[in-house]
């Protein structure tokens, strides 16, 4: 993985070789380490090195764009002469804003050598206690071991440059029985790999699977719900893209208002719902700059109910007399301190759901979007976890269930099945609406 | 100033790679260098004792050009943006058995060092996982090849000006900005190459291009005090071809029904929510066979493989042979070897000569898509060369090869279905798709939807999606259209794996009617 001295000598030679007014580099060097499981033994594994280069050269508008993952200075020199050529034969670009110059970045770096190093070795005991722990019980397991270290600089040819490391780990299983008649599941995302308990993991997808035998068959309709933190996750890290000014002013979000407008400043939901962005927690494996190469920072997108921002990119901002705002990442919503346990007394009558899966949008503008429940969906009756349900498919949007929620719990980092995760509470949530059965295990 | 002359000089790839790939004009070997650079990792495997090695040594080239016209903040004034990228990657992996198990390790240092190095990684990777086996590799029987081959094509898309590709977008774009009522028009073309060599311990020797041609065009309308936007896509079948298939998308003429589309689509009411019949064109039902039929049917699924992501299958081994899943009239094929298709390819990443092979013939579950370590798990002696791996830097395993419907009798036509339908929903272009991790439960949206009365085509409605169960779905099916419909569409991004990895499939279909399925409303 490339230092600091590397990546800046690599950019300055790229430098050297541009002759126009405007070049952007971006270099990634990672390294990462996986192991894949299933049927109770390892199935793929996997040590891979990748780096790239992306060039972005411009005059007066006119912009090219390339990638490349050779180094040497030919390939450098060759991929700087085609961003050129590739430039002059674009039209302008009349959305094209002028690079950065020196930039001030924090000094953090949420790297961990214990995570960079972890090969097979460290991993595989991991492993090794979830297929245990699941044969145990006669079950079969399977999931996905996985770490990366990365060292990534960006850089302009006005003199801003960037340099940073960071580590993230994951691991996740699925539980089943022998006869695939019920499933489990459960995940840790960390970014230091000595803090991941595969151990604990594989117990509560075990739990789980357990648990969910013979469910029983609940008519579709609306349901109040206790959503664990992934399922939250999994809904709410959706509405990050929702964020935009650009298409909210131009009347195709759900924050657009009806007639021209945006809803920045209306309480749109009830008091207890702050969501922001926090690049700078220790639970996420962060960079000091953001999107387009501006200085990260914490930003809040709801603060208690009101819409407190809106994302404006460089043009956008500059178009609406506005500071650009960084991108929505590194998701967090905030909780309170309820645990589980506590949230689930607190429901006479309703549905525990443990992730969701499949998740795609159905309307951008209402931000609707479905999805089915997947290895684990309980009853609740009277505070209590009373039986099994078979999986439902829903449709709802994120905004929807954030203004029904009615309890939080405290907040952790997740990872479901799609996109990066966040940091979210366990909801309690009125009116959740289940279209179907789905009879998958 | 750099002139175009220029740019394809500088565009000549970068030297290694371009001369590593490079061949005589109508050799049909391997380049030597590349067996040279490939002899390196089999003999370092065989020298550590592997019993089984591979390696891959690829490089990848992709063109993107893109125009958006949409409104200027504040002035209204129509804005012209383009987005031009160009980009390359080249590397190796080497997979190997060793102690019974698979190891895997890649690098983008294409030296010989290098590869002798990566290839002792893998050995270590695979003897660290053999603790942790759960049964023997059995590896089908394969081939030993020594051959070159490429997608057919008359034209080097990377060869045509790019003035001549941004003309084209930009043309069809603004045909759809034309309209009244048009917020903003998009359109692009992109193209891919993977120039791929493959060498095994098993003799194998194949270096084999690949090219993918994709374009689509667009609309959106808005409507500001209603608060209302829609959009309307054209996106012709995306394929394996060169730039001779451009003219053959018909972009600007397609981009004038999007401009009179989105505007209707942007008034068309809500459709009213119940049971109806479905009439499904090929734009749209490919991604449902993909879905529903498509995924169901990989081994690697239905045994497990995928259980902590993709999911498994409905169709387990033991309804192998006799599982009805659709009507007498659904015939399914799985096909590495059709003109054109996106997974289309004359050997796999196992090394197994590609074919086409039946997966549905009258509605019954006959076969499943399977790689070389997986076959023998259902008692079969070959593979049916459904390996692929979507980077020089993952590990190949269980892909879907291009899976398509088989059309109905000849002299079937469109009209012939619509007219048997009293109150249905036409259906043009994908959209939204959810399918459950045992492929049972979905629910579809699309592009553009038109009511069907009394066996007429009326005018559109929106806000349609509709949900079933795969057989019950398919089961529903009761008229095909003839061959003279069949045309054949894909996805270019289809996910599965972990560490996620993507995959290029095409979906052939005629259009067919799917009988009283349930319609509900979006909002």
């Amino acid at each position: 993985m490339m230092t600091k001295e590397q990546a800046k000598k690599l950019i300055d030679k790229a430098l050297s070789f541009s002759t126009f007014p405007e070049c952007n580099i971006n270099l990634n060097s990672s390294e990462s380490a996986s192991i894949r499981f299933a049927l109770n033994g390892i199935t793929t594994s996997g040590y891979t090195i990748e780096q790239s280069m992306t060039i972005s050269s411009a005059k007066d508008g006119q912009t090219g764009n390339t990638s490349i993952d050779e180094f040497d200075d030919n390939s450098i020199r060759e991929a700087v002469k085609r961003t050129e050529a590739l430039a002059l034969i674009s039209p302008p670009n009349p959305e094209r804003v002028p690079p950065l110059g020196p930039q001030k970045y924090a000094p953090y770096e949420n790297f961990a050598e214990s995570t960079a190093k972890a090969r097979n070795d460290v991993m595989i005991p991991h492993v090794r206690a979830i297929i245990e722990g699941a044969k145990a019980q006669g079950l079969v397991a399977a999931g996905f071991f996985e770490r990366e270290a990365s060292a990534v600089a960006t850089a302009t040819k006005q003199g801003n440059f960037g340099f940073g490391r960071q580590t993230d780990a994951s691991l996740s299983t699925t539980i089943r029985t022998q006869d695939g008649s019920s499933s489990g599941w459960a995940s840790q995302p960390a970014v230091r790999i000595d803090q991941i308990d595969g151990a604990a993991i594989g117990k509560t997808a075990i739990d789980k699977c357990v648990r969910w035998k013979n469910p029983k068959r609940l008519d579709p309709g609306k349901y109040t719900v206790v959503l664990e933190p992934t399922a939250v996750g999994d809904l709410i890290q959706l509405l990050g893209f929702n964020f935009q000014a650009r298409s909210a002013e131009e009347g195709r979000s759900f924050l657009s208002k009806p007639g021209g407008g945006t809803l920045v400043g209306e309480k749109l939901f009830p008091e207890s719902i702050t969501l922001h962005s926090d690049p700078f927690n220790s639970l996420y494996s962060g960079l000091p700059w953001g999107g387009g190469g501006l200085p990260a920072a914490p930003m809040a997108w709801i603060e208690k109910g009101v819409v407190k921002n809106l994302f404006y990119d460089r043009y956008w901002a500059a178009k609406a007399g506005k500071a650009p705002t960084p991108f929505p990442f590194q998701m967090v919503l905030d909780g309170g301190d309820k645990s589980l346990s506590e949230m689930i007394a607190s429901v006479e009558r309703g549905l525990l759901v443990t992730r969701f899966w499949y998740i795609r949008n159905l309307n951008p503008k209402t931000v609707q979007f479905t999805g089915l429940t997947r290895d684990g969906l309980f009853l609740i009756e009277n505070g209590k976890v009373t039986s099994p349900v078979v999986n439902f498919r829903f449709n709802e949007s994120p905004v929807r269930l954030l203004q029904n929620t009615i309890a939080m719990g405290k907040p952790v980092r997740v990872r479901g099945g799609e996109g990066q995760g966040m940091i979210a509470p366990p909801l309690v949530v009125k009116e959740f609406p289940f279209t179907s059965i789905s009879d998958a295990v | 100033m750099l002139t175009r002359r220029t740019f394809l000089e500088s565009s000549a790839a970068t030297a290694l790679a371009t001369r590593l790939f490079a061949a005589p004009a109508g050799s049909n070997k391997p380049n030597a260098e590349l067996e040279s650079l490939g002899a390196v990792a089999l003999n370092e495997a065989k020298k550590q004792k592997a019993t089984y090695c591979d390696i891959r040594i690829i490089r990848y080239r992709r063109q993107f050009v893109n125009v958006r016209l949409n409104p200027e903040r504040g002035t209204g004034k129509t804005l012209e943006v383009p987005n031009v990228a160009d980009t390359g990657s080249f590397g190796f992996g080497v997979r190997v058995i060793a102690d019974g198990a698979w190891g895997f390790a890649a690098s983008p240092f294409v030296t010989k060092d290098e590869i002798a190095r990566i290839t002792r990684e893998a050995i270590t990777v695979a003897r660290a996982n053999a603790v942790l086996q759960s049964r023997p590799l059995v590896l089908a029987p394969v081939g030993a090849y020594r051959d070159r081959w490429q997608t057919p094509h008359e034209s080097d898309p990377f060869a045509v000006p790019l003035e001549q590709k941004l003309e084209l977008i930009r043309s069809a774009a603004a045909e759809v900005k034309k309209g009244k009522g048009v917020f903003a028009a998009g359109c692009n073309l992109s193209f891919r190459s993977e120039d791929k060599y493959f060498a095994s311990s098993e003799g194998s020797s194949i270096q084999q291009l690949n090219l993918q041609t994709y374009g689509q065009v667009n609309g959106t309308a808005v409507d500001m005090k209603r608060g209302i936007s829609r959009s309307r896509r054209f996106q012709p079948p995306q394929v394996t071809a060169g730039y001779e298939y451009i003219p053959i998308m018909n972009l600007v003429e397609n981009a004038q029904r999007v401009r009179e589309e989105v505007i209707e689509h942007l008034n068309a009411p809500a459709v009213t929510a119940g049971k109806k019949d479905l009439v499904l064109l090929p734009s749209h039902l490919w991604l449902t066979i993909h879905e529903s039929l498509g995924h169901s049917t990989e081994l690697d699924r239905a045994l497990g493989y995928e259980a902590n992501y993709a999911g498994t299958s409905f169709l387990t081994p033991d309804k192998l042979g006799k599982e009805r899943v659709g009507s007498e009239i659904v015939n399914v094929w799985g096909d590495r070897t059709n003109d054109r298709g996106l997974a289309t390819t004359a050997y796999d990443d196992d090394g197994v000569k590609t074919t086409k092979f039946p997966i549905i013939e009258k509605g019954i579950f006959k076969h499943y898509q399977t790689i070389r370590d997986q076959a023998s798990l259902i008692g079969e002696k070959e593979s049916r060369g459904c390996c692929y791996a979507d980077s020089w830097s993952s590990v190949p395993f269980q892909r879907m090869p291009n899976v398509w419907l088989e059309p109905g009798k000849q002299g079937t036509s469109l009209d012939d279905l619509i007219s048997g339908v009293e109150d249905g929903i036409l259906i043009d272009g994908d959209g939204s798709f959810s399918i459950d991790q045992q492929r049972y439960n979905f629910q579809f949206g699309g592009d553009a939807f038109w009511a069907i009365k009394g066996g007429k085509k009326q005018g559109m409605v929106s806000q349609v999606a509709y949900q079933s169960r795969t057989t019950d779905f398919w089961q529903a099916c009761d008229l095909i259209a003839g061959p003279s419909y069949w045309q054949q569409w894909g996805a270019a991004n289809d996910g599965k794996g972990e560490p996620g990895q993507i995959n290029s499939v095409s979906h052939g279909c005629s259009p067919a009617r799917f009988r009283q399925i349930n319609v509900i409303v979006t909002d």
